[in-house]
């Protein structure tokens, strides 16, 4: 690295401090912190959510992953975005409108307090240690390609990141986020658009790709393997469960203008991420050709980058690289915040004015900045126990999504008690396939390389089997709470003009064609997933078509009616 | 041999770099000029 390109990344840093600093005077009381005051448009929207999701987390785990392992990976990033599709067409528009801030505050709302507090004190947990991992990646990241050695410049980049972070989502709350976010979308494409080509050229482009790596390298959809059919079977559902009921994404979503632009920000997110996510694993295939036999895979995308791009040009594609990752960061720093300030503190302090409120939010950034800083120092101590977090949380999540979505807006009947039970017991059962590697109650091994999918199936099943049975041995729910919740399906009074009304089940022609369409893509996407438990090799093109029009589906049905 | 499959996705990419350079600042100039209305209220 030269002088020039330090030079670039610290302008870079400066000039997104002083835009997300800048919002500071449009905070004019706690709703404009958390959720912008609901003014955020699609396009804006669109990008923050992007920019959220997309960190070095996938840049250099997903380069690393596809070096190692070949181009399934990329199947957790598109599934992750036909999951935003989907929750932007049938789930996220129900809650935007029951005009929540949190996925605590919505399950108060269907359920009661203690289901309120028990997912309130996970999230915190989670996202703390979440923030801790983002950090230290790019902690590790810039020192990887500086060069930069030992304790005294790892406690100097992460200063660096947090307290730029820090600052400006303290100042500047969900205005802050959404637009630095955006920037910070462009930046990372851009340095995507050039890394590829300069990978590509190097390796042949697709054709030296497909000749010089081993076959099934450049397979989509694989019977056997870690990333095989059922991982994305899997990894669909978990992304299901991710889209509609991250906090970080949520609260980015809850700060739409309105229903239609939550509906067509969420799928806009979706549709423009898929072709980017080719663009974050070709760069691993690319790499184990150009530098075989890395030690750690995840180097692969450091290596690329630090042997093959010219000064100046590396500063650029830095400043993309890092953009990602502090985006992520202010945006689950505000939704700690959030979380602490929405769902523990107002409910302890009920009577507090506009202003205490807000600089309680501002001073719980910083202490969850704090956290992260804590959890960054004891990543490198716990060495595998990321991973081992990592699926801890594949395991809490799909029951949330369980009692929180599934039966939450669609089973009237589905009370507090099996919300609770039905939560516990998925991970509970979770966490002994994991620790036990067998399946519970049958004792089936769980097989190489399968623990993650069938840990996501048993948590799942088991919260399925359990919230009804406790809840129907149980009092049923106050109709009061079923009542404001099952209104939400419909269109409410917000919804005042034709523009911002959104139909969940559509009523035009052309809104049934559009959802129409999206179906005949999910099934032939399952197809072609089901069609790799054989090893056909027509499972890839099926399921890839599949795809498309599930985007081209839900893309029509955000601009119809 | 041109490498469609690349260069098309890289084109479509390219094609959302523009667009999502170009619409945010038309949606951020409405909202500043929002912001500034209600001000001035």
């Amino acid at each position: 690295m030269t002088f020039l390109d330090y030079l670039i990344i610290f302008v870079f840093l400066g000039m997104v401090f002083a835009l997300g600093s800048w919002f500071y005077k449009w905070i004019g009381n706690p709703d404009d912190f958390m959720v912008t005051g609901r003014s955020i448009t699609p396009f804006i929207l669109a990008a923050t959510l992007a920019a959220t999701n997309i960190n070095l987390y996938n840049f250099v785990g997903y380069a690393g992953t596809s070096y190692a392992h070949g181009i399934g990976i990329v199947w957790q990033e598109w599934t992750g975005m036909m999951s935003l599709v989907f929750s932007g067409l049938f789930v996220l528009p129900i809650l935007r409108r029951l005009r929540v801030r949190t996925v605590p505050e919505y399950l108060e709302m269907r359920y009661s307090r203690g289901v309120r507090g028990l997912i309130g004190v996970m999230w915190v947990f989670r996202l703390g240690a979440w923030l801790g991992v983002v950090l230290y990646l790019a902690v590790k990241v810039a020192m990887n390609v500086t060069g930069s050695e030992g304790p005294l410049a790892f406690a100097g980049w992460i200063a660096l990141f947090a307290l730029i972070s820090i600052i400006y989502t303290a100042l500047g709350g969900m205005w802050a986020v959404a637009l630095t976010n955006v920037l910070q979308f462009v930046l990372m494409l851009a340095a995507l658009l050039v890394i590829v080509p300069v990978a590509m050229a190097k390796v042949g482009w697709t054709s030296g790709l497909l000749a010089q790596l081993s076959p099934g390298s450049m397979e989509f959809v694989v019977r056997d393997g870690p990333y095989n059919w059922l991982f994305i079977i899997a990894i669909f559902l978990l992304g299901i469960q991710w889209a509609s009921t991250d906090q970080g994404l949520l609260q980015t979503a809850f700060s739409a203008k309105n229903i239609r632009t939550v509906n067509r920000g969420l799928i806009l997110a979706g549709v423009i991420m898929a072709p980017i996510a080719y663009l974050t694993v070709i760069p691993g295939l690319a790499a184990r050709i150009l530098h075989p036999g890395l030690a750690q895979p995840d180097d692969a995308m450091g290596t690329l980058l630090a042997s093959n791009l010219p000064p100046i040009v590396l500063g650029l594609v830095l400043c993309g690289l890092l953009s990602s990752q502090v985006s992520t960061i202010s945006a689950n720093l505000n939704a700690t915040s959030t979380l602490f300030v929405n769902d523990f503190y107002r409910l302890v302090k009920r009577e507090v004015s506009d202003k205490a409120t807000v600089f309680v939010l501002r001073l719980m950034i910083g202490v969850s900045g704090v956290i992260m800083i804590v959890f960054a120092y004891m990543v490198p101590r716990i060495g595998t126990a990321v991973e081992a977090y990592l699926t801890v949380i594949s395991i809490l999540d799909m029951p949330l999504f369980v009692m929180a979505i599934f039966y939450g807006l669609l089973w009237k009947r589905a009370n507090w008690q099996g919300a609770f039970f039905g939560y516990l017991a998925g991970a509970g059962f979770g966490i002994y396939t994991q620790l036990t590697q067998q399946v519970p109650l049958f004792g089936i091994p769980v097989g190489e390389n399968m623990a993650f999918a069938v840990t996501a199936f048993v948590s799942a099943s088991a919260a399925l089997i359990v919230t009804p049975l406790v809840s129907l041995l149980t009092r049923p729910p106050d109709p009061k709470k079923i009542t404001a919740v099952w209104a939400a399906r419909g269109t409410t009074a917000e919804e005042t003009d034709r523009s911002s009304t959104y139909h969940i089940v559509p009523r035009t022609g052309a809104g049934k064609a559009s959802l129409a369409i999206w179906g005949v893509g999910l099934a032939t996407f399952f197809v072609g997933v089901f069609m790799g438990s054989t090893g056909s090799h027509y499972a890839s093109p099926v399921a890839i078509t599949g795809m498309v029009i599930y985007f081209a589906g839900g893309l029509m049905r955000a601009y119809t009616e | 041999m041109f490498d469609w499959i690349t260069w098309g996705i890289w084109a479509i990419a390219f094609f959302i770099l523009v667009v999502f350079i170009v619409q945010p600042i038309r949606e951020f100039r409405r909202l500043y000029r929002e912001h500034q209305k209600d001000e001035a209220e």
